[in-house]
């Protein structure tokens, strides 16, 4: 009888070390899902397509949307980029009823957003650099970047993308082609 | 020797299976934490921003999501009526009450992956704030259902289980002072196809 206790203390020992075990289990694995995943929103684009490169995100383009959620009255193109190389800029010339810009680190955080509103004569002017990037810019600013908005984000690896409004199917055309003529390139400076 | 052997992966595969199926079944979840309910209305303002909990940092990873930025606008998910009960795609339902400011809405009926019902038809199953007809007090009444209703119709088709996602675009109610006093239109069940 005694040794029938003595195993049943050991059974609860170890049932209850396995839920301690658990728990640490289940801090680890959270912690280490965004370290780890191969199916967050950068690695979905780098499958899709090249750095530098603007991707439609919605499924009008054809084939399955590469991210998932994006309101399906909207149209949205993101390009990866990596401020390791360089300072980015993105351009949209043309008018939609309504853009939206956001900025995402290389593991999906937005960083920063803006809309529309924001921008001189509402047209899409921005360049995407680092804190370090942007001292250098503020001694000599070039001509060419005096209108466009300047988004400082200390990261490296990240992604950018345009959202825009589409009201009806008679602005499907319009919208797709302010995607089209939508640029995402590395600046020299 | 052989009996602590036993409870040492007795122990291992507690601490393994739970740990994993915790994880798993948390992330499985709509209700998570950080949420904010507005009566049937479920938002995560804070979710894909540097300043989110952990639970919602993994999910974001594991599903892809770029979540909307502050100066975007802000998502709504509402998975049931005013009664309680859950939303049926197979259902009528009266979306009805004011909206709080924004640029524009859209409203959308969504499936279990919260993108859009797919209708088999030009109409999507979508509407947007310019594209409705309002009240005199300026609230919106909404018909929601497979047959065509008078006023602003939201077409939904098939079975199963169905989701209302409304985004409110360029709005104030975004940055997180704005929804303490926020109110949302009622979604109340009118009838179901048999």
């Amino acid at each position: 009888m005694r040794n029938f206790y003595a195993a049943m203390r050991r059974l609860l020992h170890a049932i209850l070390l396995g839920l301690l075990g658990a728990g640490i289990v289940h801090i680890a694995v959270l912690l280490l899902v965004p370290e780890f995943s191969e199916r967050d929103a950068w690695s979905r684009l780098s499958m899709a397509s090249d750095l530098y490169r603007m991707t439609r995100l919605d499924a009008e383009a054809g084939g399955a949307p590469v991210v998932k959620s994006v309101d399906p009255l909207f149209y949205a193109t993101a390009c990866r980029f990596d401020l390791g190389e360089g300072m980015v800029r993105i351009k949209a010339p043309g008018h939609v009823p309504f853009w939206s810009v956001s900025v995402y680190d290389r593991s999906g955080h937005n960083v920063y957003s803006f809309n529309d509103h924001t921008a001189t004569g509402g047209v899409l002017d921005a360049v995407v650099l680092t804190p370090a990037q942007m001292i250098d810019v503020r001694k000599d600013l070039p001509e060419d970047l005096q209108g466009a908005i300047f988004v400082e984000a200390p990261i490296e690896e990240g992604i950018f993308v345009i959202r825009a409004f589409v009201p009806d199917d008679s602005w499907k055309p319009i919208v797709s082609r302010f995607f089209e003529q939508s640029s995402c390139e590395l600046q020299d400076f | 020797m052989l009996k602590n052997a036993f409870l040492t992966l007795l122990s291992l595969a507690i601490a393994i299976v739970g740990g994993g199926g915790s994880v798993w079944y948390a992330l499985k979840v709509q209700d998570g934490v950080g949420a904010i309910r507005i009566g049937q209305w479920t938002a995560f303002p804070d979710i894909g921003t540097p300043s989110a909990d952990p639970y919602s940092k993994a999910r974001v990873a594991r599903e892809g999501v770029l979540a909307l930025g502050r100066a975007e606008g802000l998502s709504f998910v509402a998975e049931r009526d005013t009664g309680g009960a859950e939303l049926k795609r197979e259902c009528t339902y009266t979306i009805e009450g004011g909206f709080p400011t924004a640029r524009f809405w859209t409203l959308y009926a969504a499936d279990q992956s919260l993108g859009v019902v797919e209708t088999g038809k030009p109409r999507l199953a979508g509407l947007q704030s310019y594209g409705v007809v309002r009240q005199p007090d300026n609230s919106v009444i909404i018909s929601a259902g497979h047959h065509p209703m008078p006023g602003n119709w939201l077409l939904t088709d098939g079975f199963g289980r169905m989701y209302f996602v409304l985004t409110f675009y360029d709005t104030p109610i975004a940055s997180s002072t704005g929804l303490s006093d926020v109110s949302l239109p009622h979604i109340v069940k009118v009838g179901c196809d048999a």
